[in-house]
């Protein structure tokens, strides 16, 4: 028999390699959102010229936004590895509320509550990442459950009252606006993005944390330690949720045991939103942030055009729905790409 | 037989009283992508008779099967049950409400579910859902079919409190149980019921209870499809068997006045020429690279075995007898029951992928698509994902130098096309595996545990696959290849270990590793 090298398989695949388009232009889907972005805003300042393209709406658009992008930015970690945390939320308000109740009623200097506050939410992610690996449970079981005890713990703590009359440094350190007329945790939020692309893309945790994500099995048959990257996960965004609550508490100057949870579905809906762009198929921290200010432009438009409350379920709940089904579809489509060949 | 059949009908045609064959297929083909599985097979199988479908692996009765169970659509061909034609294709049911009934590998049995749930599921299965299951005629009609075919089990009991043999039992009956409710308004026409290898995971002293079963359901007239690789249990209980190769029906006989010998004859074909390589021969007293003494595993029972370097071990036998499992034992992926691994002379105390990749020892595992690599994710990150730690500085990953390696893989393993940003699915089968392989031997094993190494492969990449693993031998890898391919056993090893039930039953070397010496002791009775 003899040995031929080139099978028409291969030569089928050199004809493929042609088509594909590299570096920045490849696949334009990448840019959809942004384009669907743009467009939206372009429509509102047609459309409310007076209000939306001033400086207070710009201001107040994206530091209103710095707790959600912070929360979301922590939800992708595990949902890069495939896990979801549903405690996030629930955390961001136990840590706003110890805050509050150690500053404002136990006199205690607010940076010192504030360590606290993240402490504890690191313990929080270190006990959902012990029950998911060591009982092997279904993270969305656990968060699920233990999210729901810490709203339990949070009412103790402020004893279900709201705690006002936090440290106004806080607020300063969150709130004033030395460039641009952008409040600083705007920027805290972005620098946070920063780090969280380059822990996804430049470092050796990230690409364990993705394949764990993809496939375990190839992770584990890869000397991949698969159990100790979602614990690791899994506390991650815990401590980043209770970053978060500390940012919430120093915006707001007051803590509730309510507020908090209705980060959770928007959280989602802007980690699903952002694994539309850029990296298609991927949670990532830049299409994250696009997410979240593509969605709070529809909102705040909306508004101003005389919408009311309800336009904020509408347009998170539609926007997570849809954006699930879209990476459904792009993904068969690359699916069905491969079949094709 | 200890069991006596009972003496209800008589025995033999009771659906078929004009002696058509129950079931007729002729000239039956299926291809896919091109590549013909089937060509143009027949198969008949009269009333009343236990029917053996044989073949090696590939060869297309499963295909068949999938066929009649209308997973997958004959392209062409003609399919007559109690000489009635079928239409084609046969729709998403396939031959069930033709009498068909198939009870497959897995049984498709709930553990925590009871014996009882499973069957009253098959009386409401039409249904819209809403009517109210009445539970005492369900349990009525559970006893007496139980009773009937003298399964004696519990219909209370959940599956997960049976023995595998049970559970086998109430997946026979319930197929059954199910054909009856559903022939209820109609005449009782002949059933066949189509077992797929039932006796694999089935402890050998007891798949003679599921065997009685079946002479009870024959007694009754009804027939038996059973597709099994195990020569000794077809020759025990079936009437007639047919084998196919390659796609092709090569005929079918009565099982009474045949030899095993035929049988293997007619799975196997005409004798292959014997492809030799240059066999290398290790002195005994070299170091072993790997050791395993008495390791078990989930299908392996106390095996012993050394891998020394130079050499390529094979190890097969049949499905289910454990050497499938052997290359993930031995790299800590499975759970080691007993037993003790060494690799170059130090004891590795608790095996685990990560600790085995420390003493560069590797895992090719058999499924590229669930385990080999992450099919979504590009081929630069699935070649660099065991060398992160070595290409880092700090933290921050050098991604030009992890490009660099991954297009040197590439170049050096001939994977086309080599453009490593492309996404690791959109690779044909073969390149896939080259990748692979030039991944893993990037990383300078001294052992290298392959399992199927050239499945779904083709011929082009199957020989560059097995030139390079040959060199890094001769360079002094040590290499062992689970497979049932025994073609490529014959190529590549330089001995062969057969394993049966769990236990290394033969050892071949040399020049005396051949395809028919390789299948008859595949197929050999158990020494033990």
């Amino acid at each position: 028999m003899s040995i031929v090298d080139k099978t028409p398989t291969e030569s089928a695949d050199n004809v493929d390699a042609g088509r594909v388009r590299r570096g920045f232009f490849r696949e334009p889907e990448r840019f959809a959102l942004i384009g669907v972005w743009i467009a939206l805003i372009i429509f509102f300042v047609i459309m409310v010229p007076q209000t939306f393209p001033s400086t207070a709406n710009l201001s107040n658009m994206l530091g209103s936004q710095a707790v959600l992008l912070i929360l979301a930015l922590g939800l992708i970690i595990p949902l890069r590895a495939g896990d979801y945390d549903l405690s996030i939320a629930s955390v961001l308000t136990l840590s706003a509320v110890i805050v509050a109740a150690l500053n404002v009623n136990q006199g205690w200097p607010v940076w010192q509550a504030a360590i606290v506050a993240v402490v504890a939410g690191f313990a929080i992610g270190v006990l959902n990442g012990f029950i998911v690996t060591k009982f092997d449970i279904d993270p969305f079981i656990v968060t699920l459950g233990i999210g729901t005890v810490v709203v339990g713990i949070t009412y103790i703590v402020c004893n279900s009252a709201t705690i006002s009359g936090v440290d106004r440094i806080l607020s300063k350190v969150m709130l004033s606006k030395p460039f641009l007329s952008i409040p600083l945790d705007f920027y805290y939020a972005v620098a946070l993005c920063a780090v969280v692309w380059y822990l996804f893309d430049f470092t050796a945790f990230g690409q364990r944390l993705l394949f764990v994500g993809q496939n375990r099995d190839v992770a584990r048959l890869n000397g991949v330690a698969v159990s100790r990257l979602r614990w690791i996960a899994l506390t991650c965004s815990a401590t980043i949720g209770a970053v978060a609550g500390v940012v919430y508490v120093g915006t707001t100057g007051s803590a509730d045991p309510v507020s908090g949870a209705g980060f959770l579905l928007p959280a989602f809906a802007a980690s699903f939103l952002g694994s539309t762009a850029l990296r298609i198929g991927r949670f990532n921290p830049w299409g994250t942030l696009i997410a979240v200010y593509f969605l709070v432009t529809g909102i705040t438009g909306l508004q101003l055009m005389g919408a009311q409350q309800y336009v904020q379920q509408l347009f998170y709940g539609g926007a997570l729905v849809i954006a699930v089904i879209l990476s459904k579809i792009v993904r068969s489509r690359s699916e069905r790409k491969r079949l094709v060949k | 037989m200890s069991f006596a059949p009972p003496t209800v009908n008589g025995g033999g045609a009771v659906g078929a009283p004009t002696g058509l064959p129950l079931l007729q297929v002729s000239h039956l083909a299926k291809a896919f992508n091109g590549v013909p599985a089937l060509r143009e097979v027949d198969l008949e199988i009269a009333a009343g008779e236990v029917h053996g479908l044989l073949g090696a692996n590939g060869c297309g009765k499963s295909t068949l099967i999938k066929i009649l169970a209308g997973f997958h659509q004959a392209d062409g061909g003609r399919v007559l049950v109690n000489g009635e034609e079928v239409p084609l294709p046969l729709g998403p049911r396939g031959l069930r409400d033709h009498g068909m009934a198939f009870v497959h590998q897995d049984l498709g049995l709930a553990p925590s579910s009871t014996v009882l749930e499973h069957m009253a599921l098959d009386s409401y299965g039409a249904s819209p859902g809403l009517r109210r299951v009445s539970w005492s005629s369900e349990v009525a009609r559970v006893e007496e079919l139980l009773a009937r075919f003298e399964v004696r089990i519990d219909p209370h009991a959940t599956i997960d409190t049976l023995s595998p043999v049970q559970r086998a039992m109430v997946a026979v009956v319930r197929a059954v149980g199910g054909q009856e409710l559903l022939a209820d308004d109609g005449e009782s026409t002949g059933r066949i019921l189509v077992l797929d290898e039932p006796t694999v995971f089935l402890p050998r002293d007891e798949v003679e209870l599921l065997f009685a079963l079946l002479r009870r359901l024959k007694a009754q007239g009804d027939s038996v499809l059973l597709v099994s690789h195990d020569l000794d249990e077809v020759l025990a209980v079936t009437d007639r068997v047919t084998v196919f190769r390659d796609g092709r029906l090569v005929g079918s006989r009565d099982t009474e006045g045949s030899t095993r010998g035929d049988i293997v004859q007619m799975i196997l074909g005409a004798r292959d020429e014997h492809v030799p390589h240059e066999a290398t021969t290790v002195s005994d007293d070299a170091v072993p690279m790997l050791s395993a003494k008495s390791i078990s595993g989930q299908r392996i029972r106390d095996l012993s075995l050394d891998l020394r370097a130079g050499e390529v071990v094979g190890v097969t036998g049949l499905a289910g007898s454990g050497f499938e499992e052997l290359p993930e034992l031995l790299f800590g992926a499975r759970r080691l029951r007993s037993g003790t691994i060494e690799v170059d002379g130090r004891r590795v105390s608790r095996p685990s992928p990560g600790e085995m990749m420390a003493l560069r020892v590797v895992l090719i595992p058999a499924d590229r698509k669930a385990e080999g690599a992450a099919q979504g994710l590009t081929v630069v990150e699935n070649l660099a994902l065991p060398f992160l730690t070595g290409h880092s500085r700090g933290w921050r990953l050098r991604w030009r130098e992890l490009r660099e390696l991954a297009q040197t893989i590439c170049r050096r393993l001939n994977v086309v096309p080599p453009n490593v940003e492309l996404t690791f699915g959109n690779l044909s089968g073969g390149n896939q595996q080259k990748a692979l392989l030039g991944k893993w031997l990037e990383t300078e094993p001294v052992v290298m545990l392959l399992n199927e190494p050239t499945q779904g492969v083709d011929i082009g990449a199957r020989r560059e696959i097995f030139r390079l693993i040959r060199a890094a031998v001769s360079d002094g890898m040590a290499v062992l290849c689970a497979t049932s391919d025994y073609e490529q056993l014959v190529e590549m090893a330089d001995r062969v270990l057969v394993l049966q039930n769990g236990r290394l039953q033969h050892e071949l070397t040399g020049a005396d590793i051949t395809k028919d010496s390789l299948a008859a002791s595949v197929y050999s009775e158990g020494a033990a």
